[in-house]
């Protein structure tokens, strides 16, 4: 008895991503890798530090979204509302930008608020009124677009990003290292802490694998959906706000390209499309592959719709590989 | 009275269907044994044995829906063997099951055609099918149902005649009845019986599966005893006294499993007191106390209330009425989160720890922190040394054999499995402890540590309240047993009370006078 409380102290010591390293992380990562040697088959550039530096700045806008989408898709649930939350995020913020120096200062968080807004919309609908998530989340989409186009009369709106939204998705406070990473990384090492340290991480991967039984363990299941969905939302308008600085302004369905490639992302890390299972490092790899993907598609100047093509099939085929639930569930 | 008498008479004639030696196990457990049983046409058949005794399988076999391990059955003499449900109605051979099998939402003249449709190049013949359902419907006496109502929009009572007119429409020779008469009131249940008794003078064979004493005393015409997966005794109906029937169904096999009961502690304060409890139609003013180092059952046929009252305790059920104290103070329990608050201290051990106790693909040490997470974390942080420390000390206390904290709950055995789901809700502490169905599905040696925790934390001053579907682990763990039948108490036992045949009797409603009644019709 003694020794297996020894192995398992000294196992838990190990980081998540070590104690279990998914076979489904482990495929994205070699797929990484085969990605940048066909793409160096394609072009030499392909494996310079500045292209690489770059994609993982692209790949950084990406990464805060899906890290939303991954704390919903982990409780079992769906967020269709990115594209618009995305969009209101940027355009808000964009927004207060203009309101003078309060409005200077308060353009980010208000930005972040408002996606916090729509998602605990979401998170209501879903926790409280039952509602599928797919039905509500793609209801609040539609209606985030209507209020963003009466907002700006249905043309690109002419504020402009504030100096901090800029800094934070082009500048480098560290020489070389794009700022968009940092934020990424800051914001990954929260999300893992979160996941594997906290009851609240805890509480999420227990709904995903079996509602009930979180239920009737004394968890309130309502209120943990909620916080996540909110959580999602945040994520995602911070997302478009970081968008909207590299853009130096936002635009209309800014968000679009945003919704596949997030959840993509995310399934393709090894994340469960069912729930209680999956890991923050497998969304990392998930997010890279589809940015890398996305890239030496255009590199080699395939059109957007066979891009989208691609983009499915490889859901489909992931989801065939790992998606399916086991008997047991 | 007379034409009964007739049909009574000693029988010569060949069975319409027989079954000899039949066994079957699934995993390690035998359902049934060595199982035969002879159904003539004409006649009523009915079935007896407690919870587990092998009649739902035996049932499952007749009907295609298991196979048998071994043994043989014939049809008029010939050999036959069902692959499906299908091909067993094909043989005449058609069950009504226990749970209702029709689709709400469909018409009643859809449901009744729903596995054989008529059909007309290849579309539903939609005159055909009218016609189909209006005969079956007239057959079951229920010609005031309307072949196009939909069912949802009928109430119970006639959603079984509905069922009843689904089965005759497939034209059976032996028609299976199980519990087919549990949703129903007194007064359906009369009409049912003048079906049956109409299709046995047409020479249909039925098997009656009941509960209810009084229902086969007043239908069958033979009678079968099963018990652990045997059959124990054929006789016919009325020949034997409800004492006799009783004992025949529990048999006599007995092990000293349980610890030793304490004085009864009705000195203490009461911890847990209920009164009028009501919730829809299952639970109808349900009052008890318990108190502190109390070992209260359960009591009573499967699904007669227990659960809902263990999942109303909780907070689980929405709408119930009623009022609950803890400790002398009336609360409102509106949620498993709040029962199981420090301030209330309840625990619930579910029914199904597959889906309901554990999330089987997450780690020991998750499973078994959960419930208390409050207890091993810090403004939500967790700590992982008071967690290992806790964690530790409940699988030495529980002896849980497992090869780490690290390792998926699913991977453990059932027993061990069930100890994670007791252990997780002792890391609490909680004053009062419900269980539902603990032991069921788990090996002999667990059960008896199970036993002897529950005595352990009642000595030490929690109150238990336990649902068991066994009889023995009633009388063996329980200080007072609580006999529930449709949704109300009917009795308490204390003490020397609780038998077997005090548990039986007022689990099937027959109370001392009604079952004097029914020897003197017997007589």
């Amino acid at each position: 008895m003694s020794d297996t409380a020894t192995t398992g102290g000294a196992a838990s010591r190990m980081p998540r991503f070590l104690r279990k390293v998914d076979p489904a992380v482990a495929t994205s990562f070699a797929c990484i890798i085969a990605l940048l040697v066909f793409g160096s088959l394609y072009s030499t550039s392909f494996l310079s530090p500045e292209y690489l530096l770059q994609q993982l700045k692209v790949a950084s806008f990406l990464g805060v979204i899906a890290t939303g989408m991954m704390l919903v898709i982990l409780l079992g649930q769906i967020d269709l509302s990115v594209p618009w939350t995305v969009t209101t995020g940027a355009m808000m913020a964009s927004a207060a930008a203009a309101f003078g120096p309060a409005g200077i200062v308060l353009a980010i968080p208000f930005g972040i608020l408002c996606g916090i807004l729509i998602g605990l919309v979401n998170g209501i609908g879903v926790a409280y009124l039952r509602i599928p998530s797919m039905i509500i989340t793609l209801a609040t989409n539609a209606v985030a677009q209507g209020l963003m186009v009466v907002y700006t009369g249905g043309f690109s709106p002419q504020d402009s990003a504030s100096e901090a939204m800029r800094w934070l998705a082009t500048g480098s406070l560290v020489p070389g290292v794009p700022n968009a990473v940092v934020v990424w990384a800051l914001i990954g090492a929260v999300t893992v802490f979160v996941l594997t340290r906290t009851t609240f991480g805890r509480s999420v991967y227990a709904i995903g694998n079996r509602e009930r039984a979180a239920y009737l363990s004394g968890v309130d299941t309502r209120r943990i959906v909620m916080i996540a969905f909110a959580a999602a939302g945040g994520l995602s308008a911070f997302g478009g706000v970081l968008l909207a600085g590299y853009a130096s302004k936002a635009a209309q369905s800014m968000g679009d390209p945003y919704l596949l490639p997030s959840i993509a992302a995310v399934v393709l890390g090894g994340t469960s499309i069912l729930g209680g299972r999956g890991s923050y490092l497998g969304t990392v790899a998930g997010v890279i592959l589809i940015t890398l993907l996305q890239s030496i598609l255009s590199v080699m100047q395939m059109p957007e719709a066979g891009r989208q093509i691609i983009y499915g099939v490889v859901i489909v085929a992931m989801l065939l590989l790992y998606g399916r639930a086991p008997a047991s569930r | 009275m007379t034409g009964r008498f007739m049909e009574t008479a000693p029988q010569e004639t060949a069975p319409l269907f027989r079954m000899e030696g039949i066994s079957k196990r699934y995993g390690g457990v035998r359902a049934l044994e060595d199982a035969e049983l002879s159904v003539h046409a004409g006649r009523i058949h009915a079935i007896l044995g407690e919870n587990g005794a092998g009649k739902s399988t035996l049932i499952k076999i007749m009907s295609g829906v298991v196979a048998p391990d071994q043994g043989r059955m014939m049809l008029d003499g010939q050999a036959v063997s069902f692959s499906s449900p299908a091909e067993a109605n094909k043989a005449g051979i058609v069950c009504i099951f226990q749970e209702l099998s029709l689709i709400p939402e469909l018409s009643v003249a859809d449901n009744i055609v729903i596995s054989d449709p008529p059909k007309k190049f290849g579309m539903i013949d939609r005159r055909a099918q009218r016609k189909i359902a209006e005969e079956a419907l007239a057959r079951a006496g229920a010609s005031d149902v309307h072949p196009s109502a939909l069912v949802k929009d009928l109430p119970l009572s006639r959603r079984q005649m509905v069922e009843i007119a689904k089965a005759l429409a497939r034209k059976p020779r032996i028609l299976i009845l199980d519990e087919a008469t549990s949703a129903l009131t007194a007064a359906d249940v009369s009409k049912v019986f003048e079906v049956l008794k109409r299709l046995r003078s047409e020479g249909l064979a039925l098997l009656y599966i009941s509960h209810r004493m009084h229902e086969i005393a007043e239908l069958a015409d033979d009678c079968t005893v099963f018990r652990n997966g045997r059959r124990i005794a054929t006789y016919k109906a009325g020949a034997k006294s409800d004492t006799e029937v009783i004992e025949l169904m529990i048999g006599r096999e007995y092990q000293n499993v349980f610890p030793p009961k304490p004085a009864a502690a009705s000195g203490k304060p009461p911890i847990l007191e209920c009164s009028n409890l009501s919730w829809t139609d299952r639970l109808t003013d349900i009052s008890f106390t318990v108190r502190r180092g109390e070992v209260i059952g359960l009591g009573g046929l499967d699904g007669q209330g227990q659960r809902e009252l263990l999942l109303a305790l909780f907070g689980v059920l929405r709408g119930c009425t009623g009022e609950v104290r803890i400790d002398g103070q009336p609360v409102k329990l509106v949620s498993p989160a709040h029962a199981s608050s420090e301030k209330i201290g309840m625990a619930l051990i579910p029914e199904d720890r597959k889906t309901e106790g554990l999330m089987l693909p997450m780690t020991v040490r998750e499973n078994l922190a959960f419930a208390a997470m409050d207890k091993v974390s810090k403004r939500g942080i967790i700590d992982r040394e008071a967690e290992d420390r806790l964690l530790d000390e409940m699988v030495k206390l529980l002896t849980i054999r497992t090869a780490g904290l690290e390792i998926p709950v699913g991977a453990l055995s059932g027993g061990n499995q069930q100890k994670v789901v007791i252990a997780k809700w002792l890391m609490r502490h909680p004053r009062i402890i419900l269980l539902n169905d603990p032991t069921r599905g788990i090996d002999v040696g667990t059960k008896q540590e199970i036993y002897q925790l529950l005595r352990r934390l009642a000595d030490q001053g929690a109150a238990i309240v336990f649902y068991s579907t066994d009889y023995d682990e009633l009388i063996g763990c329980c200080d007072r047993v609580l006999v529930l039948y449709d949704g109300a108490i009917k009795r308490e036992l204390v003490g020397a009370e609780i038998t077997e045949h005090a548990l039986i009797a007022s689990a099937l409603n027959i109370g001392a006078a009604e079952a004097a009644r029914m020897a003197r019709t017997n007589a």
